[in-house]
């Protein structure tokens, strides 16, 4: 076997595939290592049970980058992402839920039902929203300017950033300082007053964070949420082909198309160093793969603290490293299902079970959820966001049966009464179901197969320190030019040729490919 | 009557004074209209006992700003300090107790009984605090820069703090700007383990807030609340309304008028095309005209009550609606038969500072989830002072607690009827430390955050005037686009805590409002 490259890339994630991609199309012979039978990292999709596909871990697209798609040509590799169509939010008995989907004025009619004044607000907030995400989306293509030298560049960069925030308007100026700094229920308190709008839309403040609805900084994460575009379309979530594995096969098809080769089932242990520069890396099974560009698509604490030695590095960057906070706080529960189950607010089947159900009846009910895991227990009513992939790709499942992912805040990676035990998980996926019996009478009945995901699974599974699902906390002391740390926020190491390309840099987690293209471009700046 | 002033100041709190002083002495008419009959505001000290005169809003004067005291020579008004060497005693649950001394070997050496590695790390600990709060402290006298103009004259005044950042090198800037937006916790776990230690300090990120040090921004409350000094108190000789006497002996001195039991009932506005404050209405209905007025209140009562939405463009009015007052703070005025037996007291001397009830961060996050739901704290964090252990009253002493969190807005009952039940909340909590304080009681007064609404005019009990959150800081303090003292209303101006930079007794709203009409204002009238 070749041992000689242009470039490694460390993790088969979907940030990894995509600087692969984009090194192999500057023409630099490119080998991606990835430690599991598969690529995708967080975004896999697995047959856990014969004949049931999962979406394991991530279950939505939303945020990944336009220009990846042009600039890799995706559609032709396979990318299909098929919307999904709604939100659907039970309230706290089940009876009732408010449903928002693409027909707009049915959407405002059925928030009137809850509140008319919210109605009347409700397209305020969605053009604002949406100028938001507009203005914020620019920073998702530049590299973080250090706004603490003199460089040239860095100016330049602080410059041409406030030349494009001061065009705003001083009324969206200010929405955008306070997005930066509120709490997601504050910020939408701001326009509404019916509990299950108030809590769906928060709900999107919380997503991977170890924070509840009413913590300042969730406002942020809720924007994050909403600059996911397909096909232009703001806050559009949808749903790949197959799964989000599906859109890690298309990467890793559009990079193998360029000329980089996939290697599954070969960790890597240690990033070769020799004066101060990369040399290539060592496998778990010690053979030696050397290249004068390595790209680390794994999270900050991998990056820095496992895969090099702390001593390699300097003392600031190994404390901010260690400070990075990686709270894992997310746990997955996947259900095989007999049959399709019914919602007690609205019965039978039918299109409204092809979109998201948001288990967040009001705020209470998830700050309360949060309570639970901020004393380091799981939830005991937790916040569980539902779709069933099956009923938007009936490949997911066999004919008649059906597979449902639900994402659960809160399930805190360290819990206080000792570590996480089979046990412990049961009641977990318990608590869970409990939840989603509320809304779904009859779904005890038809679970087949249950699978239970704490964030120590997912750990396990994925490599990710603490299963945080973003690689680390957004907030905004670990955001733009702090992520991961200051100095270091331009996916440069202090290690000549070795690179970072994950979710724990600039601009951040979810399904958004950034880090890996802005991280693979640099890196072939330096390299010429 | 036809008396016509220069200036009008509503409110006699300490920024109110401030900024009349300020503006005398720059040769103004100026009067001030108070509505209570004590000065001071949330800065007196009033008898509210037989023989006890009783600190009745804030304890403490570290942050007031030393170039006001210069200026306007509070000195020669009969203002002097006294410092205590104990900054903060902190009894435990478990009998024992930490202090944290002015003295910082003592200090180290009181941390190591609780934690080796903490009293190692605290002399670093409060080098970095010191340095970050050295360069926050230039920004107190600075009008923030109006986020959407960013005109050149309102970002120069802050060139000499922006060189001074520079000069720190771009290691503490970046440092300074990762640890703002923290949460207090995040940022005390960094340095210390011991529960008792990180709880003590924890208390100075949740001041008047209803916020938990899991909060984010909690962590610039904290530099904020620290700025005269790493937990540094700084108390005032005959106790806080000593310094209000002074403000009011500095305005008087300087020609200004000030009439108590005067409160305003309106801001009267001009018959001209856009919205102009020509004067006031008392509550007794007389009028008084003036070229300029300044406000003291918070900005809701000013611009609500005062002017009236029907002069505001519908934009300012949702903006200050928006405002989050959320006070969270009631306190209980004690007077003692004697000295409370605190657990783990040995020497008297420790009781001299702050006393703060705070075992852990935990117990103050536990302490503000009661509020996020509308309920009192069943275990509140207390923050006393003792101040008779400095000047002795009539034969007892005074025991002045300070209780989160006691949210405003009460989901069942209200303030009337709940206030006994939370004294008596307090008092439980209180006796866990101070077993034995309950027989000690000889008088005993709550003050409930709709009391401090009532009787000191602080909107919801805010003693901030509005929470001091990371949303409502700088250029977003008090509405967004009026970060500058001026209002939406020609000639009127805010000079409290709503305004730039906030709460506590630092004097910086009222000088730098007297400062922002001094330099607008033309100098023909």
């Amino acid at each position: 076997m070749n041992n000689h490259y242009d470039a490694i890339v460390i993790g088969g994630g979907h940030n990894g595939l995509v600087a692969a991609a984009y090194l192999a199309r500057a023409g630099k012979k490119t080998l991606v290592l990835e430690k599991r039978y598969l690529v995708g990292g967080a975004s896999v999709t697995e047959e856990v049970f014969p004949g049931f596909k999962f979406t394991v871990f991530s279950y939505v697209v939303s945020l990944f980058r336009p220009e990846i798609i042009r600039e890799l040509n995706l559609p032709a590799h396979g990318l299909t992402i098929l919307p999904l169509e709604s939100t659907l939010t039970p309230t706290l008995d089940g009876r009732d839920c408010l449903y928002r989907d693409g027909d707009h004025y049915r959407t405002l009619r059925d928030i009137a039902r809850f509140s008319r004044r919210d109605a009347d607000t409700y397209d305020e907030y969605a053009r604002n929203m949406y100028f938001m995400a507009k203005a914020v989306r620019y920073i998702l293509n530049i590299i973080p300017p250090d706004p603490t030298t003199f460089h040239p560049k860095d100016m330049m960069g602080l410059i041409d950033m406030a030349r494009h925030f001061l065009g705003l308007n001083q009324e969206q100026l200010y929405i955008l300082a306070k997005l930066m700094t509120m709490s997601a229920a504050d910020f939408v308190e701001q326009w509404f007053e019916s509990e299950p709008l108030k809590a769906t839309l928060s709900a999107s403040g919380i997503i991977g964070t170890f924070l509840g609805p009413r913590s300042p900084g969730t406002a942020y994460v809720l924007l994050h949420h909403y600059m996911g575009e397909i096909d232009g379309a703001y806050r559009a979530w949808g749903f790949h082909k197959g799964g989000t594995g599906g859109l890690a096969q298309t990467l890793a098809r559009a990079a193998e198309a360029q000329g980089a080769e996939i290697r599954c089932n070969t960790g890597v242990s240690k990033v070769l160093v020799k004066n101060g520069r990369t040399t290539g890396v060592v496998l778990d099974n010690g053979d030696e793969i050397t290249a004068p560009l390595v790209l680390s698509s794994l999270d900050p604490k991998q990056t820095f603290l496992n895969l090099v030695e702390p001593g390699q590095l300097p003392d600031d960057l190994v404390g901010a490293v260690r400070r990075f906070q990686t709270f894992g706080s997310s746990g997955k529960v996947n259900l095989a299902l007999d049959r399709l189950p019914e919602l007690a607010c609205r019965p039978g089947a039918g299109r409204h079970l092809a979109g998201a159900v948001s288990m967040s009846p009001d705020l209470e009910t998830i700050e309360r959820a949060y309570d639970d895991a901020k004393y380091g227990n799981f939830s005991k009513r937790p916040y569980v966001d539902v779709i069933i992939p099956s009923m938007i790709d009936p490949d997911m499942a066999p004919p008649g049966k059906h597979v449902m992912s639900c994402f659960v805040q809160y399930a805190p990676y360290k819990l206080a009464d000792g570590p996480w035990t089979d046990e412990k998980r049961e009641a977990f996926g318990d608590a869970v179901v409990d939840v989603l019996e509320s809304a779904f009478p009859d779904i005890k009945d038809v679970i087949l197969h249950r699978q239970v995901l704490t964030p120590v699974d997912v750990e396990r599974m994925t490599g990710i320190t603490e299963g945080n699902i973003f690689h680390g906390e957004l907030n905004l002391s670990q955001l733009f030019f702090l992520r991961p740390a200051a100095g270091y926020a331009k996916y440069r190491t202090p290690i000549k040729g070795y690179y970072q390309c994950g979710s724990g840099t600039h601009p951040g987690g979810g399904i958004m490919g950034a880090p890996g293209r802005l991280g693979a471009l640099e890196a072939l700046k330096d390299a010429g | 009557m036809t008396e016509h002033y220069d200036i009008i100041v509503i409110g006699g709190g300490h920024n109110g004074l401030v900024a009349a002083a300020t503006l005398a002495q720059a040769g103004k008419r100026v009067l001030v209209v108070e509505r209570r009959d004590t000065l001071g505001g949330a800065a007196a000290t009033e008898e509210i006992f037989p023989g006890y005169r009783v600190d009745t809003g804030a304890t403490d004067a570290a942050l007031f700003q030393d170039e006001i005291i210069r200026k306007l020579d509070l000195t020669r008004h009969g203002l002097a300090f006294r410092e205590n060497p104990a900054l903060l005693f902190a009894p435990q649950p478990d009998g024992r107790a930490l202090t944290i001394w002015r003295d910082e070997a003592r200090t180290v050496a009181d941390i190591a009984r609780f934690s080796e590695r903490d009293a190692a790390r605290w002399p670093a600990f409060r080098r970095q605090v010191e340095r970050m709060t050295g360069l926050l402290r230039g920004m107190l006298l600075l009008a923030p820069p109006d986020l959407a103009g960013l005109r050149g004259g309102d970002v120069m005044g802050w060139a000499p703090l922006a060189l001074r950042l520079r000069r720190l090198g771009g290691d503490d800037m970046m440092e300074l700007f990762r640890l703002l937006p923290m949460a207090a916790q995040a940022y005390l776990d960094e340095w210390f383990e011991s529960d008792a230690l990180k709880g003590a300090l924890g208390g100075s990120a949740v001041v008047g807030a209803t916020l938990g040090p899991r909060s984010a921004g909690t962590n610039l409350t904290f530099f904020y609340q620290n700025l005269g000094g790493l937990l540094n108190h700084r108390f005032v000789v005959g106790g806080i309304g000593q310094l209000s006497a002074a403000l009011a002996g500095a305005a008087r001195a300087a020609g200004a008028t000030i009439r108590t039991g005067a409160g305003v009932a309106q801001i009267l506005i001009g018959d001209g095309l856009d919205a102009a404050a020509v004067g006031v209405r008392l509550d007794s209905g007389e009028e008084i005209r003036a070229t300029t007025v300044l406000s003291n209140a918070d900005p809701r009562h000013t611009l609500f009550d005062l002017v009236g939405p029907q002069q505001l463009e519908p934009e300012v009015m949702r903006h200050v609606r928006n405002i989050m007052f959320r006070g969270s703070t009631a306190r209980l005025n004690l007077v003692l038969s004697g000295l409370p037996g605190f657990a783990g007291l040995a020497d008297n001397a420790q009781l001299g500072g702050r006393i703060r009830l705070a075992p852990s961060l935990d117990a103050i996050e536990r302490a503000y989830d009661a509020a996020k739901y509308g309920r009192f704290s069943e275990k509140p964090y207390l923050e006393m002072y003792l101040p008779t252990l400095h000047e002795p009253a009539a034969g007892g002493h005074i025991l002045t607690v300070n209780a989160q969190f006691a949210p405003y807005k009460l989901r069942e009952g209200d303030w009337t009827t709940q206030g006994q039940v939370f004294a008596d909340t307090v008092l439980d909590t209180l006796a866990t430390v101070a077993p034995g304080i309950r027989e000690q009681i000889v008088h005993c007064q709550i003050v409930t955050p709709l009391d401090l609404e009532r009787v000191y005019g602080l909107a919801e009990g805010s003693i901030h005037h509005g929470q001091m959150g990371l949303e409502q800081m700088l250029v977003m303090r008090p509405i967004p686009g009026w970060s500058r003292y001026e209002t939406p209303v020609r000639n009127l101006y805010l000079c409290g805590a709503g305004a730039h930079p906030g709460g506590g007794v630092t004097g910086a709203p009222g000088y730098n409002a007297a400062r922002a009409v001094l330099s607008r204002v033309r100098p023909t009238f």
